[in-house]
């Protein structure tokens, strides 16, 4: 059975057929929510947020893209909604929190890796998303403009942005 | 950090930025199985947590006293007049079929007014609460239509009906809370439904059958 065939027998209430194309989809919306939350538990939720409005919305979809395009626009979706949920309710970096990265910080230089993933998430929110997308997931600038709902120029100056931004937080680093 | 260190830097992304876990499959399909499959298909989780609040109690009582405003005048004169039983429902179930147009253009009419209006990111809060305010009396109007003959009638009507009631509610609550983010996803809904197009064609449909 086709993926058009599940999604038609998905949309008729059949749960197998939901099953399997949860399989099929899943380790990468998994993978996708967690390289942009950084969290496990968190990008299991974000997982099954993704899934249930997927399926919920599933007649919706048209086919004018990829389907595994359209879900992890959903993805993209739900993971930017909450991001911004926290950072307006200020629960993503408690100051106690931030007060022991400062302590850590000054106490011992971080690694690369580190350096990495703390000068990633200072992007901005467009930026970030769509570094994440491109160089770490591998999406093209189609596929991300789509997820984004920007034209695909937009993601090709927010990629070289966000490069930008990135090589100048890391320019001090010494291996 | 020299140029060729951050190329190098960019290509190892994919296996040093956050290397996701194994997936736990099972676990989350467990979740969304119950929240999609163990429920009737016709109603989604965001809609359920609408039929939660007491938006439930209030629309469900309009949607009896309407259609109960309704159908007594198809059926009066039935039971006043029995000689031309026959003749009468005919001339009534037209009737009621036109209030039921005339009255679903007149909404369709006012929710595409209200979408297209919609503030595309920044609005005041005033805006908000008069956009919120008028989405709540439409939505009233939108539950009546929905459990109308004329949604029963028409699978196309009665989908467009549905997403703009999710529509409907989710712009009904910015006169709560409001964010930026609750507007996206707001226009989220409308574009990933095609709801704004399919508004039009029905208006224009609903129009032309007059």
């Amino acid at each position: 059975m086709n993926e058009a065939q599940l999604i038609a027998r998905v949309i008729q209430g059949d749960r197998l057929a939901g099953r399997a194309l949860y399989d099929m989809h899943a380790p990468r919306v998994f993978s996708l929510a967690y390289r942009l939350s950084g969290d496990p538990e968190k990008a299991r939720e974000f997982t099954q947020d993704a899934f249930i409005r997927a399926f919920s919305r599933l007649s919706q979809f048209r086919g004018e893209a990829a389907f595994s395009t359209w879900l992890h626009r959903i993805v993209v979706t739900v993971v930017s909604n909450a991001r911004r949920n926290e950072l307006r309710f200020g629960r993503e970096v408690a100051l106690d929190e931030a007060q022991s990265i400062e302590t850590s910080a000054a106490e011992a230089e971080p690694d690369l890796k580190e350096s990495i993933e703390r000068a990633v998430n200072n992007l901005s929110e467009a930026y970030r998303t769509t570094l994440i997308l491109h160089d770490v997931e591998g999406y093209t600038h189609a596929e991300i403009a789509v997820m984004l709902g920007v034209p695909e120029g937009t993601c090709k100056s927010r990629l070289s942005v966000a490069r930008a931004q990135l090589r100048e937080a890391l320019a001090a680093f010494k291996e | 950090m020299d140029e060729d260190q951050f190329d190098e830097v960019i290509r190892d992304l994919p296996e040093s930025f956050n290397a996701p876990p194994p997936p736990p499959l099972d676990e989350m399909w467990g979740v969304i199985e119950d929240a999609h499959f163990n429920l009737p298909q016709s109603t989604s989780i965001s809609r359920g947590s609408f039929f939660s609040t007491p938006w439930l109690a209030a629309a469900t009582l309009l949607v009896g006293i309407g259609i109960g405003a309704l159908i007594p005048r198809a059926k009066a004169p039935a039971t006043v007049q029995p000689p031309v039983a026959q003749a009468v429902p005919v001339q009534d179930t037209s009737a009621v079929a036109d209030v039921y147009r005339d009255q679903t253009h007149q909404y369709l009419g006012q929710a595409a007014a209200l979408l297209i209006s919609l503030p595309a990111k920044d609005g005041s809060k005033t805006a908000d609460s008069a956009f919120a305010n008028k989405a709540a009396d439409l939505l009233v109007t939108t539950r009546l239509l929905i459990d109308s003959p004329a949604a029963s009638r028409d699978v196309k009507l009665r989908s467009l009906l549905e997403d703009l009631e999710l529509v409907l509610v989710q712009i009904a609550r910015l006169r709560n809370e409001r964010s930026r983010s609750d507007l996206d996803l707001i226009h989220q809904a409308v574009e990933q439904g095609d709801v704004l197009s399919r508004l039009n064609s029905a208006v224009a449909t609903t129009q032309s059958s007059e």
